[in-house]
């Protein structure tokens, strides 16, 4: 038997090879995601405890007025603080010059210790600020946004902006404490009330329990921790974050296992169909049962093993050589050393034999029920028609309808086990009834196909259905991948819908421009002219004051032509209402006060309404401001922005425009743009994930046609005697790959946008008011198009060969 | 039976349907050379049955295969239907073989996933003829009525006997009236009543509808239906036997 199993491996090695690729694909992604977790974790923790060198107690996260209160007492008694923590502001550059570009409009700015001897960052050139007005910034950040010592920068925008020059730039030993832009406390506490504060640490003339004591008196309920403590906490609290990224990250893997499990199941289908004669004929001359069991497990198993040394070897390579790239290329994403813990090696070694086995163990039980008289029939695999069991078809029937009744429960009551339980019925009733569903589905773009391409069109279709449960096998592993990718698109893109409806609603106005008094004429045309506005109205307004605040302007809630800028109706107050930004509120007035509102001599008392949106601005009706002031001149001009324009270009055009004549400029632009941005790289993280699995499907596309071009390879000799060219013969191939792979992502497509529909109608709709289906067309047609040109690409190979081998050649092919 | 009618005038003009020259074939190289023709001269004229007969191994098939066109000889020439053939890139020949050659193998002649019907009108619809003229429609009706076929029509090759698959074969190589028809052991895997009707089958295409007819095959019994009998031997003809009919 020894002699049997190695002349078969020798001979079918070859035809394992997409098995082979499957697998190693599988096993190297969870070897390469162990070596980037660890090299993310290792840049995360690095130097964690530095910042709090010297520091004898960490306050955690205390509440702005907190931290604002413990560094002002500290200053004063003696001790010393410094708080880990940051702002996000918009940052200018001024290279000196007249212009100033935005060079972000959300960076985080944080504290650099007041102290010389507390302070963490590390100096790369320039020296330290000596004073207010002056920064360091992140060397790494500054590589990015081109900002060099000496140049100046203005961060924020409005009454809060600040000018500050660079004097230096410095790293950071810790990526947990890192900002891109440092202040001593006197600029950065202008933004006290925005502070994100992480921790505050505190060094006491005393030790800890002084420590302790003095930061009670200040805040009595601080949660004040020891330092080591603290930074122990830390350290755990990122290893937590990095295993469950880690985790998901994995769970990315899982599908893409599970879909080379498809893949291996169905080669070694193959592969044991066309050699069941040669199993028959061992079992007549007297191989028993187990013998030709034991050596076809054998086979597997040395595959497997092969497939785990081969998928470990490139994981490890592939991760290494990422992280090494990774460092040398983005800094920025201070990644740490990569270091893959061997136990990650053996069990990515011990998943790909596992799944090796677990595919090629129906298949091998199968194929030694082969009965030896099987080797005296005449007739050839490729002609047997396997028939779908009825069994299959009962079991599929029930679980569709399980399902269905499933995501029925689901939507009715909003259950989240329903959803799963019912889509994963659905799911694997589909999958049962693929030898049906998929070539019914192939064998209706027949009279396409046959039109189209002629005679290799209608063979094409033909040789895809011929073997029902190999073309639904293979449908199957695509099936998976495309069902996820495009149930997440149209989730991402309905959500998507109903955030941006949100969005409209919070920031009606992309850009508004409000001045403190009346507006010079030609600044409507000057920002109506700047590069990516579309439309810009003015507004009129009057500066009034409104009870305690400053005096703050006051802009009608509608004005003529604004539906030419809004993306949603601005609040309409009230005849006796006055609404106020809410960063204003709470200093003095509260929501419900009624306060005077004055305009020269012109006082309407009116009730205060928090809201935002539209700048730096109250807002009352219209005839409210007519009755204040009955000749307001125009005090602020409200744009709209190009669909797709640079929010931080744009600020920085219009800024240019604004700063002069002292207006400030509210960018509701940015903030949307921002959203937008998180869920492209939401969505763009979670397909490229499922790539992964679309991969492996893939190539078991091409590994099906490629088994099934060798058993055929008479049949080709055939049709090339008979008059088909080498270039029909490609193209038939070619067609039959393309069908196989559009009507699996077809199929796939109307199964994901069902998922999404049910679960939108489950689990977002009873949150969100009015969240419906979106399609993304745009993408759905991409997928559909990028899998009708992977199948192209997946039928080069078997087509070259099966379009090179001579006609007669062919004809005495065994 | 019925007799086959000829739609079209019988032998075409050229006297010689095939000629081959010096052919000669070899595979492989040092020591697995196998020299499977030497030399061989060889003319078949139009309107007759040739038998290429030997013992196994002899070159019978290799040869056939380098005068259907469906392998490239090592040296010498051959001539179908007065058109040289090593001239031709794969494209010409492949276009050439559909239009002027017909097949009919020992085994594995049709495509299991198409119809008796769909086979044999294969290589009229891979030579684009998808409009199948009235004419040709005719031929097929009488050519599938002589070959009893006509209730077989729909069925596919797993579900028709051995015999029943050669006279499908035979039908889509008589379809396109071709300048000649080759035939590899046409009746190798068959018993004898049923190799009897294919081989008076074909001998009646001769006769009737003056197709050109080379069979390979090692039965005698098989070479008594032949007008000519070309006898191989190691790669070399040894014996011309012309008994004209
Ligand atoms: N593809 C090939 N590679 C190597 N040798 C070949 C090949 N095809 C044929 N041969 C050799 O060429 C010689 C002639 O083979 P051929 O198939 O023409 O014989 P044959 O007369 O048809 O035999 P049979 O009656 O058994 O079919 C044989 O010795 C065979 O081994
Ligand atoms: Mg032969």
């Amino acid at each position: 038997m020894r002699t049997v199993i190695l002349a078969s491996l020798r001979t079918h090695t070859r035809r394992y090879g997409a098995a082979l690729l499957a697998v190693v694909i599988g096993s190297a992604f969870i070897v390469v995601t162990a070596a980037l977790s660890s090299a993310i974790r290792d840049g995360l923790t690095a130097g964690l405890g530095e910042p709090y060198d010297g520091a004898d107690a960490v306050v955690d996260s205390p509440s702005p007025t907190e931290t604002a209160r413990l560094l002002d007492a500290a200053a004063q008694s003696g001790a010393d603080a410094w708080l880990i923590g940051w702002t996000m502001e918009q940052v200018a550059l001024d290279k000196g010059a007249d212009t100033r570009t935005v060079v972000d409009t959300s960076t985080d700015i944080g504290q650099l210790p007041d102290r010389p001897d507390r302070r963490w960052q590390e100096l790369v050139s320039g020296r330290f600020p000596g004073g207010p007005g002056e920064a360091v910034v992140d060397t790494n950040a500054a590589k990015v946004s081109r900002i060099e010592v000496g140049d100046g920068l203005r961060i924020g925008t409005g009454g809060d902006a600040l000018d500050v020059t660079v004097v230096g730039l410095v790293d950071s030993p810790s990526t947990y404490a890192y900002a891109s832009v440092y202040l001593l406390w006197s600029d950065l506490a202008r933004w006290q009330d925005s502070l994100v504060t992480m921790s505050l640490a505190w060094a006491d003339p005393g030790d800890t329990a002084d420590a302790r004591t003095a930061i009670r008196e200040i805040v009595p309920d601080a949660e004040v921790v020891a330092v080591d403590a603290f930074v122990q906490d830390l350290q755990k609290e990122v290893n937590n974050g990095v295993d469950l990224v880690r985790i998901v990250v994995l769970l990315f893997g899982a599908i893409a296992l599970v879909v080379a499990v498809l893949v291996i199941n169905n080669t070694f289908t193959i592969l044991f169909a066309q050699r069941s004669r040669d199993f028959a004929l061992l079992r007549c001359v007297g191989a028993t049962r187990r013998q030709v069991l034991r050596s076809v497990r054998l086979e597997s198993f040395a595959l497997g093993i092969l497939s785990a040394g081969i998928g470990v070897l490139t994981g490890l390579g592939a991760g290494h050589g990422l992280v090494a790239l990774v460092r040398a290329q983005w800094p920025g994403a201070r990644l740490g050393e990569a270091e893959v813990a061997p136990v990650w090696l053996a069990g990515a070694a011990a998943v790909a034999i596992g799944v090796t086995l677990v595919a090629a163990w129906l298949p091998t039980r199968r194929a030694v029920q082969v009965s030896p008289l099987a080797a005296l029939r005449p007739d050839d695999s490729t002609q047997a028609r396997t028939r779908t069991g009825r069994i299959r078809i009962a079991l599929g029937v029930v679980l569709l309808a399980a399902g269905v009744l499933g995501l029925g429960a689901a939507v009715a009551t909003a259950n989240v086990g329903a959803l799963a339980v019912g889509g994963t019925a659905v799911f694997l009733g589909v999958l049962l009834f693929g030898p049906i569903l998929v070539p019914a589905l192939i064998r209706s773009t027949t009279p396409l196909t046959r039109r189209l391409l002629g005679p290799a069109g209608r063979l094409a279709a033909g040789n895809a259905v011929r073997n029902p449960r190999r073309t639904a096998a293979t449908a199957a592993s695509l099936l998976v991948g495309v069902t996820l990718t495009t149930a997440v698109l149209t989730g991402m893109a309905s959500s998507r819908s109903a955030l941006t409806a949100e969005m409209d609603e919070q920031h009606p106005i992309d850009l508004a421009v409000t001045a403190e008094g009346p507006l010079p004429a030609d600044t409507l045309d000057r920002l109506a002219a700047v590069d990516g506005v579309v439309a810009a109205v003015p507004v009129p307004g009057v500066l009034a004051r409104i009870g305690d605040l400053t005096p703050l302007p006051l802009l009608p809630a509608s004005t003529d032509g604004d539906a030419k800028v809004l993306h949603d109706a601005l609040p309409t107050p009230g005849p006796r209402q006055v609404l106020v930004p809410w960063d204003l509120i709470g200093d003095g007035i509260e929501v419900g006060d009624v306060v005077p509102v004055t305009v020269g001599d012109t006082t309407r008392e009116l009730r205060v309404v928090g809201g935002e949106g539209w700048g730096e601005a109250a807002l009352v009706r219209r005839t409210t401001l007519e009755q204040l002031a009955p000749d307001a001149g125009t005090q602020a001009v409200w744009l709209r922005a190009e669909a797709d324009a640079d929010p931080a270009d744009l600020a920085g055009s219009v800024e240019a425009v604004a700063t002069p004549i002292d207006a400030s400029v509210e960018n509701g632009l940015a903030k949307r743009s921002y959203v937008d941005l998180q869920l492209d790289v939401l969505t763009g993280g979670v397909v490229g994930l499922l790539a992964i699995a679309v991969l492996i499907a893939l190539v078991g596309i091409g590994n099906t046609l490629g088994l099934s071009v060798l058993e055929r390879g008479r049949e080709h000799a055939l049709l090339r005697a008979l008059g088909l060219t080498r270039r029909q013969v490609r193209r038939m191939l070619a067609t039959e790959a393309v069908l196989l792979s559009v009507v699996a992502t077809v199929l796939g497509t109307a199964l994901g946008v069902t998922f999404a529909w049910t679960a939108i109608r489950a689990l977002v709709q009873p949150a969100i008011d009015g969240a419906g289906l979106v399609l993304p067309w745009g993408q759905l047609g991409l997928v559909v198009a990028i899998a009708a040109l992977a199948g192209l690409v997946a039928a080069v190979l078997p087509s070259r060969r099966a379009s090179r081998i001579a006609p007669a050649a062919g004809l005495s092919l065994d | 039976m019925t007799s086959l009618t000829s739609p079209q005038p019988p032998a075409p003009t050229v006297a010689l349907a095939a000629s081959a020259r010096g052919l000669t074939k070899t595979f492989g190289r040092g020591d697995t050379l196998v020299h499977a023709l030497r030399g061989v001269d060889l003319d078949l004229p139009a309107g007759r049955f040739t038998a290429i007969m030997g013992l196994s191994g002899s070159g019978k098939s290799t040869l056939m295969h380098c005068l259907a066109g469906l392998d490239q000889p090592t040296d010498g020439s051959v001539t179908v239907a007065g058109q040289a053939l090593e001239s031709m890139d794969d494209d010409t020949l492949t276009r050439f073989r559909r239009d002027h050659v017909g097949f009919v193998f020992q085994a594995f002649n049709l495509l299991p996933m198409l119809s008796a019907e769909q086979n044999i009108w294969l290589p009229t619809e891979l030579a684009g003829q998808a409009g199948r003229d009235r004419d040709l429609r005719r031929r097929f009706d009488s050519i599938v009525e002589t070959l009893g076929l006509t209730a077989r029509l729909t069925h596919r090759p797993a579900e028709l006997s051995g015999g029943q698959q050669q006279r499908v074969a035979i039908a889509r190589a008589l379809l396109s009236a071709p300048a000649i028809v080759f035939a590899d052991e046409p009746t190798g895997n068959l018993d004898s009543s049923s190799s009897a009707e294919v081989l008076s089958l074909l001998r009646q295409s001769v006769r009737e509808l003056g197709q050109t007819v080379v069979m390979v095959t090692h039965e005698t019994e098989a070479a008594t239906y032949a007008d000519d009998v070309v006898v191989l031997a190691d790669g070399r003809i040894t014996e011309r036997r012309g008994d004209a009919a």
